[in-house]
């Protein structure tokens, strides 16, 4: 158990460099616990571990410097051919909710990042209400 | 247990032709049998069990992959419905591509699905209600294609206003923009004449888009400065205001509250003063110190649920708080007293008396559970026979009945709107991906002396980005990815492109040809032993004329707006697609199946009267989409609803002679 509560930690904290949104975002969507098992669900254990290790290992050798640590995660975790394109997967699942195509469930949907990034909301869900389309989104104004 | 019942009335199918008919023939009190070939889940008369069914619906579309215009309703092996995913290129003649529910026979294959369940493809429809151009019902007349129309569009203003009532229109009669009109007072004068001069929608209209707002704005400057060329000749672009099915702000003038019968004149009647009370069963004179406002219609299980539409921005596939017009809301209106649903029960055949034509029976197959391979077989009776089951499934059940047929109509004339799609960047932000699917629409090319050469087409200004064509967001997040992006870097690159993506969609006039056609094949049966459609379907240098000059006048405008052009066309982007003067188009299904049993003057080629009534047999109508003899540039559903009624009038005409 504590093993896999240090591997969650980890896995939010790449997660942070790998989509661009801060911890407290990325909490917020109540879908930590459910992606950090799909992670480990489905995919090769010992890879997922070794990716893991090799975040944390960034991370710390890189603290407080932004640049050095995106450096080293676009040549060590970004490249399609390391652990079977896992970072691009973790950032998919995040903006989509999505596991590969198979969308995760119904929350995840709803909690799909990329929403908030066009300034909009996920079609079909927290809708902002009547004649909001007619203005430019709230958070812009 | 076998149901010996006569009914006055059967009615096959519970979509919105066949709810405006129960609802309209129980009010007046005649007993209706209606079959529904989709699960009974989908009917429910009890608020509670109504909401838990719609929840399903809903959760079933967020884990949907591709949240295609089907995607939250069942698809039951025992009634099939199209869907859009399984569309295949077709390789060649006598191979028809078998993947889906039809059977593509081609040389194209057909890009558009309905619903076939409860409520029908209301459940997914976008709720886009214009009306018909007076000339487009005078198609051969003017422009010497297609052909005419039975009746004329003064013919159907009536139903027109009837069918805004029922389904709930918001609109502005002002905003909509007639093609012909070059100066101000032309526009006032048409739209007195047409609509009538104090004539409004029950709603006002839906707040447009604020990407309506941005893209008109810098199409009004194009306009001013430097005016697009067609043909030649300077055009300015015009845009009109869309009306559409879903709840906004009640019109304080609009007068009317009900549709009701009146036996003694034998007509339908728009009621200021009167209402058919659910209570008592009859028409009832409103309370006199009652000041009538219009009262938008709520969910089903709830009506204080959807009274405005609340921007889900999810209306195709699906409302979740029923602000956009269903059929249901309709069904539900009708007598409860006076009509017995059967779900689950998918009618196969008509039965005739081949000496007097009269139809005796619907033979129809209720199967037990979903996509359960048992059934039961039985017959319906009634006086009188409304299949209401779509375009495609009323040419189906005709051809497997070799009923209504003597003009050789039945199945042919199959159109549908086709959609040139084209996408840009705007030069700044129009927020897309917010609000109704489309809320204003390109309106100058709906009508013209062009119509002799090529189609005439409606252009929506589209409110939710690059969606339909590349399936965005989710294909700009991969496109990024693919270059290694992520973190900020990915972030910053999306927040920046995907507000201004702005898509347009000219949607053109299928003409009617009758080699474009539905038929049946005994090599081709479903679960439960039904034909299955053979679509045989193409596009002529009619259409793809349209889109030659369509994609012309869209690059000059944005050229002219700085709208930095990302369309490209390709066979592998959709399997419709054509070539024309050296140049490829991919063109999209708009939904609006149309044309399989169209009405005329004579029997000769057509299938059904002006009062929807087949020639061949006297109690038989059919309603929906197929009666269509041209398409218009309008979304088909308001039509529909409206030539429904005046069947509907024709029914309680013949019932009570």
């Amino acid at each position: 158990m504590e093993s896999n509560k240090k591997s969650a930690d980890i896995f939010l904290d790449i997660s942070v460099f790998l989509t661009g949104f801060n911890k407290m975002e990325l909490l917020g969507t109540g879908m930590l616990e459910t992606y950090f098992n799909v992670v480990m669900n489905m995919n090769n254990v010992a890879s997922v571990e070794s990716f893991l290790a090799e975040s944390e290992k960034i991370l710390i050798k890189n603290q407080g410097n932004e640049e050095k640590i995106n450096n080293e995660i676009l040549h060590k975790l970004m490249p399609d051919s390391l652990y079977n394109g896992l970072a691009k997967n973790i950032i998919t699942m995040w903006y989509m909710g999505n596991w590969m195509n198979t969308v995760i469930s119904p929350q995840s949907y709803v909690q799909g990042l990329i929403w908030g990034v066009a300034e909009t909301h996920p079609p079909g869900a927290k809708q902002p209400g009547y004649a909001s389309w007619s203005t430019a989104p709230k958070t812009v104004q | 247990m076998i149901n010996n019942k006569t009914y006055d009335v059967v009615i096959v199918g519970s979509g919105i032709s066949g709810a405006v008919m129960a609802k309209t023939l129980t009010q007046a009190g005649k007993t209706v049998l209606l079959l529904e070939a989709g699960l009974t889940a989908g009917i429910s008369l009890d608020r509670n069990g109504d909401y838990q069914n719609y929840v399903d619906y809903l959760n079933t579309f967020y884990i949907a992959s591709a949240k295609v215009p089907n995607s939250p309703y069942p698809n039951i092996k025992d009634a099939p419905s199209i869907d859009v995913l399984d569309m295949q290129p077709i390789s060649g003649p006598n191979s028809p591509s078998t993947s889906g529910y039809l059977v593509q026979a081609g040389p194209l294959p057909f890009a558009s699905d309905c619903l076939r369940g409860p409520g029908g493809t209301t459940l997914h429809w976008l709720g886009s209600t214009p009306r018909m151009l007076p000339n487009d019902f005078k198609m051969k007349t003017l422009y010497g294609q297609g052909v005419d129309w039975p009746i004329s569009y003064e013919d159907l203003m009536p139903y027109y206003e009837m069918a805004e009532l029922e389904i709930g229109v918001s609109g502005n009669v002002n905003d909509i923009h007639w093609p012909e009109a070059s100066n101000k007072q032309e526009q006032v004068e048409l739209t007195n004449k047409f609509y009538g001069k104090d004539y409004v929608f029950p709603m006002e209209e839906i707040p447009t888009s604020y990407i309506d707002g941005v893209f008109t704005k810098l199409v009004a400057e194009v306009n001013t400065k430097n005016p697009v060329k067609v043909s030649g000749k300077d055009t300015k672009i015009k845009f009109s205001t869309t009306p559409q099915g879903r709840n906004s702000v009640p019109n304080k003038q609009y007068p009317y509250r009900d549709i009701t019968w009146d036996s003694k004149t034998k007509k339908l009647v728009l009621q200021k003063d009167k209402y058919w009370c659910p209570e008592t069963k009859e028409v009832v004179d409103s309370p006199l110190d009652e000041k009538y406002e219009y009262l938008p219609v709520g969910a089903t299980w709830d009506p204080n649920t959807g009274q405005r539409c609340e921007g889900n921005a999810s209306c195709v596939p699906i409302c979740p708080v029923q602000a956009k017009y269903n059929a249901l809301k309709t069904l539900y209106k009708s007598d409860r007293h006076k009509i017995t649903i059967k779900t689950q029960s998918v009618a196969s055949r008509i039965l005739y008396d081949e000496k007097t034509g009269q139809v005796t029976g619907v033979e129809y197959k209720t199967y037990h559970t979903a996509d359960s391979i048992t059934y039961d077989t039985n017959i319906a009776k009634g006086k009188i026979y409304v299949l209401a089951a779509s375009a495609i499934e009323n040419a189906k059940i005709l051809l497997a009945s070799n009923a209504a047929n003597s003009s050789d109509q039945v199945g042919r004339n199959l159109m549908d709107h086709l959609c040139l799609l084209t996408w840009g960047l705007l030069p700044e932000k129009g927020f897309p991906f917010r609000g109704p699917g489309s809320t204003t629409n390109m309106s100058s090319f709906r009508d013209g002396d062009f119509r002799k050469e090529h189609a005439a087409w409606i252009c929506p200004i589209d409110n939710w980005g690059w969606g339909w064509p590349v399936f965005s967001p989710g294909s700009d997040l991969s496109n990024a990815l693919a270059k290694n992006m992520f973190g900020k870097e990915l972030r910053d690159q999306l927040a920046d492109t995907l507000p201004k993506q702005l898509l347009l969609h000219y949607e053109c006039e299928q003409l009617p040809e009758p080699d474009n056609r539905v038929t049946i094949d005994p090599a081709y049966r479903d679960q439960i032993g039904n034909y299955r459609p053979v679509i045989h379907y193409d596009a002529s240098d009619y259409m793809k004329k349209a889109f030659e000059t369509a994609k012309n006048i869209n690059n000059q405008l944005f050229k002219a707006t700085g709208t930095q052009d990302f369309t490209f066309y390709s066979p592998t982007l959709t399997a419709d697609y054509v070539g024309y003067q050296e140049q490829g188009y991919n063109f999209w299904g708009a939904g609006h199946i149309v044309g399989t049993h169209r009405m005329g003057a004579s029997k000769k080629d057509s299938v059904v009267n002006k009062d929807s009534r087949t020639w061949d047999h006297d109690n038989l109508y059919l309603v929906g989409c197929g009666n269509m003899p041209t398409l218009g540039t309008s979304n088909p559903t308001l039509t529909m609803t409206a030539l429904t009624f005046k069947a509907a009038e024709a029914i309680l005409k013949q019932l009570e002679k």
